[in-house]
């Protein structure tokens, strides 16, 4: 809380003093740099992050005690929630001031950690961990595409600074798709249709959690992304109308699936993604008008949505009822919370005397400038969104007395009251929230906006399309029959056919084939072997297919010298065939060990003394562990359980060995054929060996060049020992 | 068990902790370091084990109840050596006496801190692996045969 507050007041310091920016080098070996500045659409975001979050904080520390009450558990576990909190609104502040991609891809991936976790909070129930696995990996998934994105556009013009490459982009293949890659990830993450299906489910959420989510970080990063990349989004008009379609379909769907719904939570839900929609209909619009409306939108969505959440974690605390159907006439037995969601829910409305009202004026004015079908889309749009609110709002707080309430903690609804206030004051004086919006659009834009809404009493467009949304979305209200059957209809077919169904069968199905991947491996011994061997084999053989071969495999000859080594390799030979074909216990063992000390006394005469050591030390802890099971096992076969012949699979086994087999042999004679002291390292280590007052290079190597290689290696070891304590002993040391 | 593993292994113990004392002792100038070394000894041990079983090795070799002693010991040193410098601020694992300079020699023994990780390592590698086998022995010895 006090965090937040300290974050909101230095962003507003940083706001009034006109910015800054950082560039760190991070990782000057990958050209990467902590670039980060204070400017126009950093500041509005930030200042979003900080303030609704002050707010929202206030209302956690008022609600999560409740919550936690409800579900029994201990109080120490909102040392899990906080934490998470902070971290993500940091994340957020930081992905505001980010104008490096890889940064950006950073902390947007952080952004979706913390949510996981915070979705993921109530962790007893199983719909809280599907919903927070499933905003991992929808929104997971997408910045991979960012980070591709990123990848493209640095192989393109060798930098990820974002201003950068905004001097340096054209118009070409690969910068397009880069950007459009970029722009799938900011979809994802802001619920955009057809990636939209996360964020009704992430409502499993504690309430602070969604509110925050919603309004003011994860989601709002998503068109943050969106409103800093702007101007590579223009380069393309194919980019800026599939901006624009997806927007409208989120819209729509948005809306029609938030006036299905029952569970005031879900109502919300579905309207951020519309809400959401507007904004990216925005940025596809194009434009320095559309750019300014899009980040004033952003504002007056945040402070309307977050009280709106915030109203709703509210009502069902008190009533213990989350459902719109069993809700009603509570305006009497909550008048200031009424009055204050009123306020909240007219700002999403866009009715006159609130912030709201302004966001609609802009989006209308810049829907008549993207021609006349946009704009009727855009009074269609409005009017499902007056119908939607209306609804929730109606639903809670008019109409017959559902269940009733019980007292709640001011602090539920103080934050709302706040809120509402920040709302009205912007419906009377908007300059300041103007002022905002135009710095933070001239960013997006690339060049200055001019945001200058106001109360204009004329029969302008906006207004008539202000006054046709009204009357249409009333409409829809008046007429519950014929609205519940087109919508249910909606949500129906989105059930069907809807993106949900193909995840849930999507990863259903990824499930099912690497459980029966990893079934068949673990089955029996032959099968892990071969999981190991063939795979390899595979690779090795397909690497040596696409690579030249030319004088790779040399021939060499055979002197008398090399008699010794000619008969261990013959011994090893022999040895390797007993102890594939010898069907009884101690032989292959022993013809095991007699390959080992073969292939060791043939390094020490190759004059590797080190590796033969080695060799000889591998090969007598293999013979000793083989005695050591044996000494276990017992005397005499049991004579009922002679096992029957041995089933043989010879084909398979056969087939593995030999892929097995060639390609090692294949891999070994290419590197034996090009046996040159490799220069760099080892060529240098061996020249310094006398300096480190040493004999050996492989010894001084690894205690004193390697050294700190050396000891990692010994600290796995111990911390090996410690696991196996743990695991088998229950942690005694001894 | 066999017999002729029988009469060995309890003899072998001698030799190998030689072998290794030899391996650290003659240092930098020929093969082998302190993680053979440790192996070596730890094999010898393990052998005991299995002709003796853990108990009857126990007994008779008391000093392996402090096997992760030897094991912090051996890590603690290894530390030292490689990391004392960085308080003088000196890179890890500097070399002491540096190159060129004269070293004190005993017998073939060479005092320089590099040998010194060495016998860190040394006890760390014996500690950890006769602990893993006493560990597992027990667990065997605990569910049974």
């Amino acid at each position: 809380m006090a965090s937040a507050v300290a974050g909101f007041a230095a962003c507003l310091a940083g706001r009034i003093a006109g910015g800054g920016s950082v560039d760190l080098e991070w990782a000057p070996t990958l050209d990467m740099r902590l670039e980060l500045a204070f400017d126009g659409l950093a500041a509005l975001y930030a200042l979003l992050a900080t303030g609704i979050g002050a707010l929202v904080f206030a209302y956690g520390a008022g609600y999560l005690p409740l919550h936690l009450r409800h579900q029994g558990r201990s109080k120490r576990d909102a040392r899990r929630f906080w934490p998470w909190m902070v971290l993500f609104m940091a994340a957020m502040v930081g992905l505001a001031c980010a104008l490096d991609l890889v940064l950006l891809f950073v902390l947007f991936d952080i952004t979706a950690i913390a949510s996981y976790f915070l979705i993921g909070f109530d962790r007893e129930r199983r719909e809280a961990r599907g919903a927070a696995l499933m905003a991992m990996l929808v929104t997971g998934i997408g910045a991979v595409a960012l980070l591709i994105g990123a990848v493209l556009l640095y192989a393109e013009y060798g930098t990820f600074s974002i201003p950068e490459l905004f001097a340096r982009a054209e118009a070409d293949g690969t910068t397009v798709a880069a950007a459009a890659l970029i722009a799938v990830a900011a979809l994802a993450k802001s619920a955009q249709v057809p990636l939209h299906f996360w964020l009704p489910r992430a409502m499993a959420a504690p309430t602070p959690v969604s509110a925050y989510l919603h309004s003011a970080a994860m989601v709002a990063a998503g068109v943050l992304v969106l409103g800093r990349i702007h101007p590579l989004l223009a380069l393309d008009d194919r980019v800026l109308d599939g901006l624009l379609v997806v927007g409208l379909a989120s819209i729509v769907v948005g809306s029609l699936l938030g006036l299905a719904h029952d569970e005031l939570k879900q109502i919300l839900a579905h309207s951020t993604i519309s809400q959401y929609g507007y904004v990216v209909a925005l940025y596809g619009m194009g434009g320095a008008t559309a750019a300014g409306a899009a980040a004033f939108y952003v504002v007056a969505h945040a402070i309307a949505k977050s009280a709106l959440f915030m109203t709703a974690g509210a009502v069902t605390e008190a009533t213990g009822e989350s459902r719109l159907s069993r809700l009603g006439g509570l305006w009497r037995r909550m008048p200031a919370l009424a009055v204050a969601s009123g306020v909240a829910a007219a700002t999403l409305a866009a009715l006159p005397l609130t912030l709201g009202f302004f966001k609609d004026e802009l989006f209308f004015a810049a829907a008549v400038d993207a021609g006349p079908p946009v704009a009727a889309m855009a009074v269609v749009a409005a009017a499902l969104t007056f119908a939607y609110i209306g609804r929730f709002w109606l639903g809670i707080f008019a109409g017959r007395p559902g269940a009733e309430p019980s007292r709640v903690p001011a602090l539920l609804v103080a934050p709302v009251a706040v809120l509402a206030a920040v709302a009205l004051a912007g419906g009377l004086v908007v300059a300041p929230f103007a002022r905002l919006a135009e710095a933070a659009g001239a960013v997006t834009h690339g060049a200055p906006v001019v945001v200058d809404p106001a109360y204009h009493l004329a029969a302008s467009a906006e207004n008539l399309m202000a006054l046709g949304a009204y009357a249409l979305g009333a409409l829809i209200l008046a007429a519950p029959r014929a609205r519940e059957v087109v919508v249910a209809a909606v949500a129906r077919a989105g059930d069907v056919v809807g993106p949900r169904r193909i995840y849930g069968t999507s990863l259903a199905a990824l499930n099912r084939w690497s459980d029966a991947l990893h079934g068949a491996e673990v089955r029996d011994l032959r099968n892990s072997i071969a999981a190991v061997l063939v795979p390899t084999g595979v690779l090795v053989a397909v690497a040596f297919i696409v690579t030249p071969t030319e004088g790779v495999y040399q021939v060499g000859e055979i002197h008398h010298d090399d008699a010794p080594i000619v008969v261990l390799l013959i011994l090893s030979v022999a040895a390797a065939v007993t102890v594939a074909r010898d069907d009884g216990r101690v032989r292959p063992v022993l013809a095991l060990s007699v390959l080992g000390f073969a292939l060791a006394a043939a390094y020490a005469i190759l004059g590797a003394p080190d590796v033969a050591l080695v060799a000889v030390v591998v090969e007598s802890v293999v013979t000793l562990a083989f005695i050591g099971v044996y000494s276990r096992l017992p005397s005499t076969e049991p004579v009922e359980l002679v096992p029957p012949r041995r089933r043989r699979r010879p084909s398979r086994n056969v087939i593995a060995g030999i892929v097995a087999g060639i390609t090692s042999f294949v891999a070994i004679w290419a590197a034996l054929s090009r046996t040159s002291v490799a220069g760099g390292d080892a060529a240098e280590q061996i020249e310094r060996t006398p300096s480190a007052h040493g004999g050996d290079v492989v010894t001084v190597t690894l205690a004193d060049f390697r050294g700190l290689d050396t000891m990692v290696e010994i600290t796995v070891l111990a911390v090996a020992i410690v696991g196996v304590a743990s695991l088998l002993r229950r942690g005694r040391s001894w | 068990m066999n017999v002729v593993v029988d009469t060995i292994a309890p003899r072998l113990l001698g030799p190998s902790l030689m072998v290794a004392a030899a391996i650290i002792v003659k240092g930098y100038t020929d093969v082998g370091d302190g993680f053979s070394a440790g192996v070596i000894v730890a094999l010898a041990i393990s052998l005991r084990y299995i002709t003796l079983g853990p108990e009857l090795t126990e007994r008779s070799l008391p000093i392996l109840r402090y096997a992760p002693v030897a094991t912090s010991v051996g890590m603690l040193i290894a530390l030292g050596f490689g990391f004392a410098g960085v308080v003088a601020g000196e890179p890890p694992f500097t070399h002491h006496p540096g190159p060129g300079d004269d070293v004190v020699k005993i017998g073939t023994l060479e005092l320089i801190t590099a040998v010194g990780f060495d016998i860190g390592l040394f006890l760390l590698v014996t500690g950890a692996l006769v602990t893993l086998v006493h560990h597992l022995a027990h667990l065997v010895e605990e569910v049974g045969p």
